[in-house]
């Protein structure tokens, strides 16, 4: 008869080999041994514990844990993760700036099918004007100190991260409008 | 100084006869009723809004979280951050657990994928011997009984860490934390059978690497 299957040395391990596979168990001296040798393994990594730490420690543990929870949202509701204000600003600010590339570069004579789509008119340049002007009065009388406490200030890196939430849609929008804009400049 | 629930009142003017409190259960009795309350229950107060909810919710699973971890990465700060990036996961996740399965297997499975994208492939680093082991009586085992049995048990935790990733789980998950074939299959998102695989290929490379071993 065959050796026992590695499944049927868990289950004998765990006593729940079935009975025509327990005779042969019983009688092949190989397979007593393997098992043997896979149980004395078992114990001993059994007896390795775990240090219990204090009771301080996991008064500490839980408020590390509460501050961490406390500086996310609410797990119910709210915006998705992507466009919250972190997110949000240079996201903004990306978009601002197409806006103003779109607006201050010179209209080609002859832009490329691809590119008419998406070229400015004149409410989008209304549009724009009207969004500064708005960003203008928000921001005017804000201090740098005041803009950074509301999460207004792009930090290093703030772009990379947003675009990197951005879904593959998203992203490919993204590149799509990019694309269009560096060819009008070029052009 | 006692802590009585809040009352208002409300009289109706339609109905000036009626009064009807409306009980508001002030903050050290809201605690004492989340400790009262199931997993589910924390965790539906917790999605509808009761931040102190969660909390419970830690309190009541961070030590078998911790120990998870603990079995993971041998050493005492990076199963704490561990732990504490588990319980981070399962507050944003909360939202979406439907409750098919316990909370702690819920709180399980992250754990465990938490140490295993956070793991590498690598033996991590443990902490000294004497940190991790319980006290001993030397007058009664001799000196050098006692640093053998230390090192071999250094022996099998350094085994235990170079073991490839699904191995070490399924040990992890079956030698210290009893669980059952289908439960850990249905943490690592495999097959029972890729369960029992695994747990056999763990013992067996344990045995070849202590085997080798002084």
């Amino acid at each position: 008869m065959n050796h026992l299957t590695s499944d049927e040395l868990i289950d004998a391990m765990e006593g729940m080999l079935d009975a025509t596979r327990q005779q042969h168990l019983d009688a092949c001296e190989a397979c007593r041994r393997e098992l043997a040798e896979l149980s004395s393994v078992l114990r001993e990594a059994r007896a390795l514990n775990v240090p219990e730490p204090s009771p301080l420690y996991w008064q500490h543990f839980s408020e590390r844990v509460r501050t961490a929870v406390d500086a996310e949202a609410l797990p119910s509701g709210g915006w998705p993760r992507w466009l919250r204000w972190p997110a949000l600003v240079p996201l903004a600010a990306m978009a601002l700036v197409v806006i103003a590339l779109m607006v201050s570069a010179p209209t080609p004579v002859d832009p490329p099918a691809a590119v008419a789509a998406v070229d400015a008119n004149p409410g989008d340049v209304a549009l724009a004007a009207d969004s500064w002007v708005m960003v203008a009065d928000l921001v005017g009388d804000m201090d740098w100190d005041t803009a950074s406490a509301a999460g207004l200030v792009v930090e290093p890196g703030d772009a990379e991260w947003a675009v990197l939430e951005l879904s593959a849609n998203e992203q490919q929008e993204l590149t799509r409008l990019l694309r269009a804009e560096l060819l009008r400049a070029k052009s | 100084m006692t802590h009585g629930s809040a009352v208002r009142t409300w009289s109706p003017a339609a109905q000036p006869e009626w009064t009807v409190a409306v009980v508001t259960p002030s903050a050290p009795d809201a605690a004492a009723a989340f400790q009262e309350m199931d997993d589910a229950a924390l965790v539906a107060a917790t999605v509808s809004g009761r931040r102190d909810a969660f909390d419970v919710i830690v309190e009541r699973h961070r030590r078998v979280v911790y120990q998870v971890c603990y079995r993971f990465v041998s050493n005492h700060e990076d199963a704490s951050d561990l732990s504490q990036e588990a319980f981070v996961r399962a507050w944003r996740g909360l939202k979406n657990f439907k409750g098919r399965s316990a909370l702690s297997t819920w709180l399980y499975r992250i754990a465990v994928n938490v140490c295993l994208n956070r793991v590498s492939a690598k033996t991590p680093p443990t902490e000294p011997i004497e940190s991790t082991e319980p006290f001993e009586d030397t007058r009664i085992e001799s000196a050098q009984r006692t640093l053998l049995r230390e090192e071999r048990a250094a022996a099998v935790r350094r085994a235990i860490a170079g073991l490839p990733k699904k191995q070490r789980a399924t040990l992890i998950l079956r030698t210290y934390h009893d669980m059952s074939h289908q439960q850990i299959a249905d943490i690592l998102g495999s097959s029972v059978g890729a369960v029992k695989a695994n747990f056999f290929h763990a013992l067996a490379n344990l045995k070849k690497i202590l085997g080798r071993e002084p």
